[in-house]
């Protein structure tokens, strides 16, 4: 028994708009990068999932680039957070304001 | 008809010479990690970038990508994934000249750095994933060479580690950043599971087959756009760009707003004319996408050039004016809809040659005035003309440039995108309001940019300044920007017809 390939598309827009919530409000720079890995997973689900509906394998290929990209842009991301921490003494994105339009 | 036989993937050269100039950037680094040897580095750098240059060059003399009989035809690596045309090399052009004006600047900029290889080695492989952007041809190569290109880009953002405005700039742009990716992997998805493939080509052949997922393919193009707009600081996903290019080293501000704006225009142009040709899309999603870059063109230039007025602060003012001329840009996307839509999109991609050269310059200067340590403000710059009159004869050159007054490039590209798309305004009206707009907001730049021009040469210092210094590396990069800037006019016939004929070869 398989599952329709739509209920994958309803999880995964579910998993997005989730993450999307949790980059709106959240102010804690990690958390906000949590927020954004569940919308790169969405994305992944439904790779995968449309991969086994057409029959073919590029978007489970590419659903592995993405997440190897995914860790790239993590590292990079926990640098610059750390470098935050180091000169304004926290993690909340909100706090620095030295620039202002 | 050729004089050398070369293997079909050194058509790529000028992104590997990139690629390999990091590596080898890397490779110093490792034999003698402490070392801070700055004219090693950035030699190697600008050595990389001209030598990816005079490949570009030459493989768009010798007529790779183009067709016709004496020429070798449009390449295609790797089963499509990369298409070298005329576009991708117009494009590679634009991103060598940057890296290498970049380089030379860096030189005096980053004097006192500590992480002189790991910049310069970051720099060349940003620049490699920019290169790579031309040539990509499947959304899979697209989003590898946007993140190839994004990271190394945050990470240069906040280069300045003790620096709180380059700290905070870099978290602004890889927050945005992190989020438009995902929003844009999330849009490939969607087109991939309504066509079933990601190589353009394919996309664009299984569009009617979408049928029933028409609405997912809507709002997956919609999701491409907003990748693109972050990518080319556009409305709705521009509000990272005054943040990140005021906090961030300037020459990094120089690379980011010329080079990375060309890079993500010419993905924009591949994806949309190749993967979703107007009438099929059209048919499948039941809107114009051409529709959404006239309303975005129109918001993007009005935007980016009312902010930019109010602006005290220089760099921030030149931060706005390069969304205002993204918007100018999107100008040849819209125009898509009408029959002279690759004339429009030739001369976009000129004006992304002219901007390369005048807002790189633009930049470099303000780099020269953090150089001198003079401040940031309008005010600040009163009265440099007296004390270094080159560099502010420069400067001059790239704001009247920068405002479209002859006899400067700018001017031209600016006059080849307004009448091309008064022409194509005979088909689609919507583009006679884009085609005021950009008149409107041209003129409203003159204001700030004479402003500056004004500051420079007529105004009074407030105080008293030491002498200035010339460091050989900034001035270099920033007269040979001026000179292009103001010679290049005289070469505009060839140019245009260079940029028109790989337009329409992707239009076609």
């Amino acid at each position: 028994m398989t599952v329709d390939v739509q209920y994958y598309v309803l999880l995964s827009m579910a998993v997005f708009c989730i993450g999307l919530f949790g980059v709106l409000t959240r102010r804690n720079a990690l958390l906000f990068l949590m927020s954004v890995e569940l919308m790169l997973n969405a994305a992944n689900i439904n790779l995968i999932a449309f991969a086994f509906y057409h029959g073919n394998l590029t978007g489970q290929l590419f659903a592995l680039f993405t997440m190897a990209l995914a860790a790239a842009e993590v590292a990079v991301g926990l640098g610059i957070i750390l470098v935050l921490y180091r000169n304004f003494r926290d993690v909340d994105v909100t706090v620095p304001t030295t620039m202002r339009w | 008809m050729a004089v050398v036989d070369l293997p079909q993937w050194l058509a790529l050269a000028p992104a590997l010479l990139l690629a390999a100039t990091a590596l080898v950037l890397f490779a110093f680094d490792s034999i003698n990690p402490h070392t801070t040897n700055r004219t090693l580095f950035a030699g190697t750098t600008v050595v990389g970038a001209l030598a990816s240059l005079a490949v570009a060059v030459w493989y768009a003399a010798a007529g790779v990508g183009a067709t016709g009989i004496e020429n070798y035809g449009v390449i295609d690596i790797m089963g499509g994934q990369f298409v070298v045309d005329q576009l991708a090399l117009f494009f590679m052009i634009v991103v060598a000249v940057v890296t290498a004006l970049v380089a030379v600047a860096s030189h005096d900029y980053l004097r006192d750095h500590a992480y002189q290889a790991e910049y310069y080695s970051l720099l060349a492989l940003a620049a490699t994933g920019m290169s790579m952007m031309a040539v990509s041809n499947s959304l899979v190569t697209v989003f590898i060479a946007l993140e190839l290109t994004s990271l190394p880009s945050y990470a240069l953002v906040a280069i300045l580690k003790d620096n709180r405005g380059s700290v905070e700039a870099g978290l602004k742009y890889f927050l945005i950043g992190a989020l438009s990716s995902a929003i844009f992997v999330y849009g490939v998805s969607l087109v991939y599971g309504a066509t079933g493939s990601l190589q353009l080509e394919a996309i664009a052949a299984n569009l009617d087959a979408a049928g029933e997922m028409g609405g997912l393919l809507g709002l997956g193009i919609l999701m491409l756009i907003g990748g693109i707009a972050f990518k080319t600081a556009s409305v709705p996903f521009h509000f990272w760009a005054p943040e990140a290019y005021e906090g961030a080293p300037a020459p990094i501000s120089a690379f980011l707003s010329s080079a990375s704006k060309a890079a993500g225009f010419v993905l924009a142009f591949r994806v949309f004319t190749t993967a979703f040709p107007l009438e099929a899309t059209t048919a499948v999603i039941g809107v114009d996408w051409t529709w959404a870059f006239v309303i975005l063109a129109i918001v993007t230039m009005t935007l980016g050039n009312f902010a930019a007025a109010t602006q005290e602060n220089v760099k921030r003012m030149l931060a706005y004016s390069s969304i205002g001329h993204a918007g100018y840009v999107l100008i040849g996307l819209a125009a898509l809809s009408t029959p002279s839509g690759d004339l429009v999109m030739g001369a976009a991609m000129i004006h992304l040659l002219v901007y390369g050269f005048m807002n790189t310059g633009a930049f470099l200067f303000v780099g020269l005035a953090e150089y001198w340590g003079v401040g940031r403000t309008f005010e600040d710059y009163n009265g440099l003309a007296t004390q270094a009159p080159v560099a502010c004869a420069a400067m001059a050159v790239f704001m009247f440039s920068l405002a479209g007054i002859p006899p400067f490039g700018g001017f031209g590209s600016k006059y080849l995108l307004f009448s091309h798309t008064i022409e194509a305004a005979a088909e689609n009206t919507a583009l006679l309001a884009a085609a005021a707009a950009l008149v409107i907001n041209s003129t409203l730049s003159l204001y700030y940019y004479s402003r500056l021009v004004k500051a420079l040469w007529i105004e009074e210092p407030l105080r008293e300044r030491d002498a200035l210094a010339t460091p050989t590396g900034l001035y270099a990069a920033i007269i040979a920007a001026a000179v292009v800037t103001a010679v290049i006019l005289a070469a505009f016939g060839p140019i245009a017809d260079v940029a028109t004929e790989a337009a329409a070869a992707v239009v076609g």
